[in-house]
């Protein structure tokens, strides 16, 4: 990722790859398998011979015969486009055309290129008879077949050869054909977006190092990062919901994960990620006043539009105020070290989830366990990781969560506010 | 909405009951949206919700469409049901297809009549990925993919097939562009820089025929296709109330909201292979019309029409068979706005805005999904609540 210095939005870029490996089946397989030969095929189904060869008649949906009949090698142009800035996806590095083209004795059209020669799109009309070229070298892949060629034009590119070339050493033509298990297909998508207003607050504030929250003034919900709407009332938020968080909490659940060997993993040993329930905040001294007249969501009056259409919700009561958090709350050890942990009237903590740890092992980590942010030097904070999404990622900001050494707190506070 | 019982409720079920449109709401459209997805589905839900006259709490099911593909994150789309408020949970289904084709299982469900209201949404920031790229990777994975098959060329080839077939010129293409940039100056919802361009040709006095010469003057981008032929990657939502007949009368009565009526919603598909089927004609799309009941009722008089490339408008227009004097894409179509996603539903909110706002009668959406117009859908809009017998596609679906 990379962040750009503009006065617009700071745009957040990621790649991401898939590394496919695909199944080719008995039909497509045979084709490619046959490409080898420097022979084209189809397949049989019903009165109609298809090129490309496919398992099902896409008109009737039969299945088709499974008997392979070699087309071409001479095709017609049934249409085609001129791409004179190939892409890097394209099989071609130089202008080509894209074209629909009808191979001798199919009742179909295989899309492929040909390549127009030094002529170029000049070259090119519907009804143009174009032949293969292969590659002189087949590796048992879909591209084995490169594109095709004037009828007639000379194969100036070095690595290709005509169908005849290639059966001359491509071994007994008669011989059965094997077809070709499996093909790759690296995908490979970037994509940029603007970071949003709310994130690049949260950005600025962990470059500071402070955590930054937002809190929803209908359900007090408290967010981190600010999102600038609340999920559960379905309303905008803005920069005046935000609130700074402690960065202290309480571990509410974690997981063990093991990894597993794939692109970009970089992780070699189990590790992990907690989901931290950060402690309770003294809201902004402006904001306390009114704060406090809050009446719970589920008996506020005036929410807008809600009203009247909040019946049944009063049988799910926002977690802080669950009867059995009520009913522990005498018991809690440590709790006057606490910032006034569920004490503040509608608002309940902030949830960051699958953060690392640091100074613990594995073992050790449980839920209840207090722990602390370990904040990186000043200088040393970048916010290059930060997009739009995610739980409360603090990367670059924070290294991880350590225990502070205080008494744990009972795990059955925890019970609803696992993630 | 006392004597509406919610799904849990126990009024009777009742089947096919008509449905109509209560409200809509389209987002601007932009090139390159800074603001998140969510965000933009919070606020065409919002709005859509206000102009029905429902609340929140009174939707009884909730549909959207859109494609994690296109923002590179896995499950958006779960994210973007944070702008519905899910919880305390809702009933709700998501398509990986334009939001129309989300309104048509929410069409089915009201259909079906336990639910009597639904949410629709239709969202997508295409300008987020190469949207060529990702578009390429929706084709078929081992014959196509593979050579890059981009939406662009695959247009290309279906535009060279009509006018090899010489039902189109070159020319028909551009006019199809030019009124499509005349009608962005007037449309809240075309990209402002197609806007600007379109009054730039009306302003600068040029009569339609200059403004055709004047487009054809323009490099390929694809032979035969020009820029002015293709859609601008565009970012945008959009978001429709439905409601059952009972619902909606009420909603008439108390909110003075004008229902638009759904009286047809089918949709076909071809196969996928571009060289199997014949790229200048559209099978499905006639066959969608037909099944709705296109010739069921009175002459429709506006046709909003997912024609992402201007030679596919000519291809639609010959196989649905409107009628002359139908007017074709007044809000500039997806040649002035194409957010990928909510294209097609934006073509239902336009048909409606045009019975509320224009006084139109009847007016036909039409949403595509697929290269060349692979699959196709549409959806027919009255003012009244006719032509019911056309809900149910049995007869169409068998043919």
């Amino acid at each position: 990722m990379s962040s750009g210095a503009r006065s617009g939005p700071r745009i957040v870029t990621n790649t991401v790859e898939f590394p496919y490996r695909r199944s080719l089946g008995p039909v497509i397989g045979t084709f490619v398998a046959a490409l080898a030969r420097g022979q084209i095929l189809g397949v049989r189904s019903g009165e109609r011979v298809l090129c490309p060869p496919l398992e099902y008649d896409p008109d009737t949906g039969a299945a088709t015969s499974g008997e392979f009949v070699a087309v071409g090698p001479v095709g017609t142009v049934r249409s085609w486009t001129w791409v004179s800035e190939p892409n890097a996806r394209h099989p071609l590095d130089r202008p080509f055309a894209f074209a629909l083209i009808q191979l001798d004795g199919a009742g179909t059209s295989l899309l492929h290129a040909v390549d127009a020669g030094g002529e170029g799109e000049g070259a090119m009309r519907t009804g143009l008879r174009v032949v293969p070229r292969f590659r002189a070298e087949p590796k048992g892949r879909t591209d084995d077949l490169a594109y095709f060629v004037p009828e007639g034009a000379e194969t100036t590119d070095p690595g290709v050869v005509d169908g005849a070339t290639l059966a001359a050493v491509g071994g007994e033509p008669r011989a059965p054909l094997e077809p070709v298990e499996t093909m790759e297909f690296w995908s490979s998508l970037t994509y940029k977006e603007a970071l949003s207003a709310a994130s690049e607050r949260y950005a600025r504030s962990l470059l500071a190092g402070r955590l930054l929250g937002q809190r929803c003034p209908t359900c007090a919900k408290v967010y981190v990062p600010p999102r600038d709407f609340c999920a559960i009332d379905g309303i905008p938020l803005n920069e005046g919901d935000d609130l700074a968080l402690p960065d202290r909490g309480v571990i509410t659940n974690f997981t063990i994960v093991t990894p597993v060997k794939y692109p970009g993993q970089k992780e070699t040993e189990p590790f992990v990620r907690v989901s931290v329930l950060l402690d309770e905040v003294d809201a902004p001294v402006g904001q306390r006043a009114g704060e406090n007249d809050l009446p719970s969501p589920a008996r506020r009056p005036g929410s807008e539009g809600a009203e009247g259409q909040r019946t049944g919700e009063n049988d799910l009561p926002s977690p802080v105020r669950q009867p059995g958090s009520e009913g522990t709350e005498g018991q809690r050890t440590g709790e006057n070290d606490l910032p006034s942990p569920v004490r503040q009237p509608g608002s309940e903590g902030a949830m960051m989830g699958l953060q690392p740890v640091v100074d613990v092992s594995n073992e050790e980590v449980r839920v209840g366990m207090r722990v602390e942010a370990v904040w990186l030097p000043e200088a040393e904070r970048n916010a290059d990781e930060l997009g739009n999404r995610g739980w409360g990622s603090a990367s670059g900001a924070i290294t991880g969560w350590r225990p502070t050494g205080e008494p744990d707190l009972p795990v059955e506070r925890y019970i609803d506010r696992v993630f | 909405m006392s004597t509406d019982q919610g799904p849990s409720g126990t009024r009777d079920t009742v089947f096919g009951e008509p449905i109509a449109i209560v409200g809509y709401a389209v987002s601007p459209m932009t090139e390159f949206a800074e603001d998140t997805e969510v965000r933009l589905c919070l606020d065409v839900v919002t709005r859509a919700l206000a102009a029905s006259g429902l609340g929140r709490k009174e939707i009884e099911f909730t549909c959207s469409g859109s494609a994690d593909y296109l923002s590179g994150g896995t499950f958006t789309f779960v994210a973007n049901l944070d702008a519905v408020g899910a919880w305390p949970p809702i009933r709700e289904s998501h398509v990986e297809m334009d939001g129309a084709w989300a309104l048509h299982e929410a069409w089915v469900r009201l259909l079906v009549g336990e639910e009597r209201t639904a949410l629709v949404f239709g969202s997508g920031k295409s300008s987020t990925g190469d949207l060529s790229r990702v578009l390429t990777l929706q084709t078929d994975p081992y014959y196509l993919a593979p050579l890059g098959a981009d939406p662009l060329s695959l247009a290309a080839l279906q535009a060279r097939a009509l006018l090899d077939s010489g039902r189109a010129t070159e020319r028909d293409l551009a006019a199809v562009a030019a009124r499509a940039l005349r009608a962005a100056v007037t449309s809240p919802h075309a990209l402002p820089a197609l806007a600007a361009a379109g009054a730039s040709g009306v302003g600068g006095g040029d009569s339609l025929d200059a403004q055709i010469d004047a487009l054809l003057t323009a490099d390929y981008v694809r032979s035969p296709l020009r820029m002015h032929d293709t859609p601008p990657v565009t970012d945008g939502a959009c978001a429709l109330v439905l409601a059952t007949a009972p619902v909606a009368n009420r909603l008439a009565e108390e909110k003075g909201i004008t229902p638009v009526w759904i009286t047809g919603l089918e949709h076909f598909v071809e196969p996928h292979q571009p060289g199997m089927r014949d790229l200048t004609d559209s099978v499905s799309a006639r066959r969608a019309a037909q099944a709705a009941g296109l010739t069921d009722g009175g002459p429709v008089e506006v046709a909003e029409l997912s024609a992402l490339y201007s030679h596919e408008e000519i291809i639609l227009r010959e196989a649905l068979g409107l009628p002359d004097g139908c007017e074709i894409n007044p809000s500039g179509g997806p040649l002035a706005a194409n957010p990928t996603m909510a294209t097609g539903l934006v073509r239902v909110a336009e048909a409606a805005r045009a019975i509320q706002e224009r006084g139109v009668s009847r007016a036909l959406a039409h949403a595509t999904s697929g290269p060349c117009l692979q699959q196709n859908l549409v959806c027919l809009l009255d003012r009244q609540p006719v032509g019911q017998e056309a809900h149910t596609s049995l007869e169409g679906g068998a043919r």
